[in-house]
């Protein structure tokens, strides 16, 4: 991965140069689709979302300024705000839970997921059952491998915020998920 | 337990941390992703950016990206005379000051005169000799075709300079009024004296004709092919296999614990032993030199990219405790996917089908399919695999298998799977789809070639008993390199041999010595090979330089001929284009009502090639596409007319062997196609449709630029359009035949005047 001094260079080139911004553009598109089909499970919607926080980049870089957080976060962020902007425009799409609620009736096809793939892909299929805030930290921190403080940049929070959605996220998997992971992962 | 000291801190219950390692040990499936979805989104950010972002800086980060090859065509173009044409002329009427005297125009401080306007966005000064109302002589600047243009004056100077380059082969106007500046300083009450609307100041200039690029790929045909050089990319044992990637950089194993630098010394190891049964390997990132450039996956072996360039990732086997997880990444390293786990240790590479499965054989030998998911895809039937050859096509719809039944080609869409003569193995596809393979007999070996992996035929066989090992087509499918082994090996090392593909014309390929496993370079310029150092013993990788030789002289040839035939045509000289013509060209003019010269009360005033394309290579024949402009004597152009002239080879020169010819066709202000070029693209093509004017990019779609076949059938196809180049790229998949390319009047300037009308011209894909 560059490291910070390179892209803040890149950065500072891409605010005049749109090769520059071609080359972050090839950097960083793999893991804002990825994040963004994480967020919508659609392909045509992950593109109209990848697609805008990249023109939205490209329209606001000169005022973006490094702030001590990789550039990816800003990326991050435009992200979160264009899935959101996404969802207010399409109200209703989005099965939002409530912190309390419990997991969604679709668990027993989770269940049968959870028989038929292997245990990662058991635990990442329930990933997705999880409520937005939590399921938006868990991704960011275990699939992209971001920092906590990063992390809580992108998603607006502190840092201690960030920590109680990851493990009330984990928790929930690890109370709620069905009696053949439980046995797995050894809970009584 | 996870390694992350942040989740260490917030997870010490044993329960979470159970979580927390299943969700590190796999990371969710690949999205699915459109493969073209990713360059049409940089193509129309990169459009916004290039006309948002301030233009000083362009050029100063990345670089331009000649590559040699390109670049000495284009200069050897540019050599052979491709000059301009139009001077310019300057036509001045001037308005008038305050004070009633006439505005002037120095036209001796402009582009007068100037017969080669060059295509780069240069600026066009106008110079006043009095005050204008300046505000309103910039605003009355019209250019045409459309053109983006800022105005700034300096002075009493205006100047104008378009926001990008000109196009070539193109006449431009530039048309203004030269208001004189209102009288401030008149009373109110003064009505002032009216005064004849002054006339425009009109500049027309040409651009200059632009070097033709090559229109064929260099041919790798066993002739043209010359070993330059070879170097090693680091020392024996320090790579322990490489393969190219798309991009043209190299994916390497190498032992655990290699610097970033070609210059420490590591245990040998030898290609042939699988690395993934030794200790702990990387895969890295090389440049073409052999530059480790990044560990991309620490503990990883036996990598393997697509063979599209744009599909930026690999995949690799990665051995934990007895069982190798098939991992895709990208090359920066980050984690894709785990797409398969199998049990023990893989011995070969997974292959990759397209760019959006792979294959590959599990610990029972059995060969398998998954999508970048992680999702099997079921196989017509279940292939068992001992150390036999798997090779897939490079669509990913065939895969050639050298089954412990038997040698098949497996078709994924379900056909019955088409047997191979017994004892096929060593499989290569090349990019148009051609299976090449080998079998050895008692006698030597036999290479054999299925086009498009069906009826195979015996094109070669070792003359004396050799065997014959390693097939590696040429990126253009013309030729393979192999490696030969003498009968008694005691009489001669291993060494490379380069076979056309029709089996003639065998030859050396570099020195003799030990040379083996050839690969070509996806641009043609390097071979990746291994060789055995003699000082070690072991093996060590190399890359040799390579020289084409004769790629472009039939095209070179075939251009002169038609700028021959064409001069005389514009000199009025019939007797010396009829020297061009064979006999069939001369009935085809006869018969086609195309004059050869000009008829009476005008010119050919000039003529530039459109397209240039090859059809056939026995005999060499070219297309070219030819526009001639028509002037009235002395004056101005009028009109053009477009020809398509057939060039072929006979005995030792060109001749015109036929032609079709468009109507005459009056100019217009609408914006035009100026050049059409095909482009091989593996697997597929890229048609590129140049434009005169500046274009509304909406309406430049694959429902105005369409490619068709010669029944009129619309071919699918992605069309990008870049502003700042007045270029438009189809991305489409044809096969060997001729088809046509419309622009339909669906196309606008930014002024929303349309192409002046539709533009049609055959397009000859060869195989």
């Amino acid at each position: 991965m560059p490291d910070g001094f390179e892209e803040r260079e890149l950065v500072e080139h891409a605010k005049e140069d749109p090769e520059a911004f071609g080359a972050l553009y090839d950097r960083y598109f793999p893991q804002i689709y990825r994040f963004a089909y994480s967020r919508v499970r659609d392909q045509s919607l992950a593109e109209d979302v990848t697609s805008e926080v990249f023109f939205k980049a490209l329209r606001n870089i000169k005022r973006y300024t490094y702030s001590g957080h990789p550039f990816s976060s800003w990326l991050y962020q435009i992200t979160l705000n264009a899935v959101a902007d996404h969802y207010r425009g399409a109200a209703g799409k989005e099965v939002e839970l409530e912190e309390g609620a419990d997991m969604p009736s679709q668990a027993p096809a989770v269940v049968d997921e959870v028989v038929r793939r292997d245990r990662s892909r058991r635990v990442w299929a329930a990933i997705n059952q999880l409520p937005q805030q939590q399921r938006t930290a868990m991704i960011l921190k275990f699939s992209e491998d971001k920092k906590i403080e990063d992390i809580a940049v992108i998603m607006g929070k502190s840092a201690g915020a960030v920590k109680l959605l990851l493990h009330r996220g984990v928790e929930r998997l690890r109370r709620e998920l069905p009696p053949q992971l439980e046995a797995e992962v050894g809970v009584p | 337990m996870t390694d992350d000291p942040e989740l260490q801190e917030i997870f010490t219950d044993p329960g979470h941390q159970e979580v927390v390692d299943l969700l590190q040990s796999g990371r969710p499936a690949t999205p699915p992703l459109d493969p073209h979805f990713r360059s049409y989104l940089r193509a129309k950010l990169m459009t916004e950016a290039h006309r948002t972002l301030p233009r000083q800086a362009r050029r100063s980060w990345l670089g331009l990206g000649f590559k040699p090859r390109t670049l000495a065509l284009s200069m050897a173009a540019v050599a052979a005379g491709f000059l301009v044409v139009l001077g310019v002329q300057i036509y001045l009427h001037g308005g008038s000051t305050e004070m009633g005297q006439p505005v002037a125009v120095d036209i001796t401080k402009t582009i007068n005169n100037k017969s080669d306007v060059s295509t780069a966005a240069e600026p066009i000064r106008i110079p006043f000799s009095g005050p204008v109302d300046k505000n309103a002589v910039a605003e009355s600047v019209v250019i045409e075709p459309a053109t983006s243009v800022t105005k700034q004056w300096i002075g009493s100077t205006l100047v104008i300079t378009p926001t990008h380059a000109l196009a070539p082969n193109t006449t431009y106007t530039v048309r203004l009024q030269a208001s004189a500046t209102p009288a401030a300083s008149t009373p109110p009450s003064v009505k002032p004296t009216p005064t004849a609307a002054p006339s425009p100041v009109v500049v027309h200039f040409s651009t200059v004709r632009p070097p033709i690029p090559p229109v064929t790929a260099p041919s790798f045909a066993s002739s043209n092919v010359a070993w330059v050089s070879d170097s090693r990319l680091d020392k024996s044992g320090t790579i322990l296999n490489a393969v190219w990637t798309g991009g043209g950089q190299l994916l390497a194993t190498r032992p655990a614990g290699q610097p970033g630098s070609a210059a420490s010394a590591t245990p040998s190891a030898t290609p042939s032993s699988s690395p993934a049964s030794g200790s702990a390997t990387d895969v890295w990132l090389l440049s073409q030199s052999g530059t480790p450039l990044l560990d991309l996956a620490p503990g990883a072996s036996l990598p393997s990219a697509p063979s599209t360039p744009a599909v930026r990732m690999f995949a690799a086997w990665s051995v934990h405790g007895g069982q190798a997880n098939l991992e895709v990444r990208d090359l920066q390293g980050n984690l894709i996917a785990t797409v398969a786990t199998i049990k023990g240790t893989p011995e070969r590479a997974a292959i990759w089908l397209g760019s959006d499965r792979l294959a590959y054989v599990d610990g029972n030998g059995t060969l398998n399919v998954v999508d970048l998911h992680g999702n099997p895809i079921v196989l017509p039937h279940q292939v068992k695999v001992s150390r036999g050859s798997v090779e897939a096509s490079p669509s990913g719809g065939l895969i050639a298998v050298d089954g412990v039944e038997g040698p098949v080609v497996l078709d994924l869409a379900g056909a019955p799977a088409k047997p191979l003569p017994s004892g096929a193995t060593g499989f290569d596809w090349s990019a148009k789809g051609d299976l090449a393979f080998l079998v050895q007999q008692p006698s030597g070996s036999d290479l054999y070639v299925a086009a498009d992996g069906k009826q195979s035929t015996r094109v070669a066989s070792s003359p004396a008993g050799q065997t014959w090992t390693d097939l590696n087509w040429a990126p253009d499918a013309s030729s393979l390199l192999l490696a030969t082994k003498p009968a008694d090996s005691s009489s001669g090392a291993p060494s490379l041999l380069v076979v056309n593909r029709d089996g003639s014309n065998v030859v050396p390929f570099g020195a003799h010595t030990e040379y083996t496993a050839p690969e070509w370079s996806p641009d043609g310029n390097l071979v990746l090979f291994t060789r055995r150092d003699d000082a070690t013993g072991g093996v060590t990788f190399q890359v040799a330089t390579v020289s084409i030789s004769g790629t472009n002289s039939a095209e070179q040839q075939a251009i002169a001929e038609v700028d021959r035939f064409m001069k005389a045509r514009l000199a009025g000289d019939r007797s010396g284009a009829l020297a061009e013509l064979d006999s069939n060209g001369q009935a085809a003019f006869q018969s086609s009502g195309a004059p050869l010269t000009s008829a009476a009360g005008s010119t050919f005033d000039r003529y530039y090639p459109v397209t240039v394309q090859l059809t056939r290579t026995t005999p060499s024949t070219f297309l070219i596409g030819v526009r001639t402009f028509i002037a009235k004597p002395g004056g101005a152009e009028t009109s053009f007319v477009e020809e398509q002239l057939m060039v072929v080879q006979q005995d030792q020169r060109y001749l015109i062997h036929d032609v079709q010819a468009s109507p005459s066709q009056p100019l217009s202000h609408g914006p035009t196609v100026v050049s059409v070029e095909v482009l091989q693209t593996p697997p597929g093509q890229q048609i590129q449709v140049r434009f005169d004017a500046d274009l509304k990019a909406e309406t430049v779609t694959n429902g105005t630029v369409q490619v068709k076949t010669q029944d009129g059938t619309l071919i699918q196809s992605q069309v990008t359009f870049d502003p700042e180049t007045h270029l438009a790229t189809l991305a489409v998949k044809l096969r060997p035949g001729t088809y046509q390319l419309v622009v339909t009047t669906g196309v606008s300037d930014i002024n929303n005047v349309p192409l002046a009308q539709e533009y049609d011209a055959p397009l000859v894909i060869s195989r």
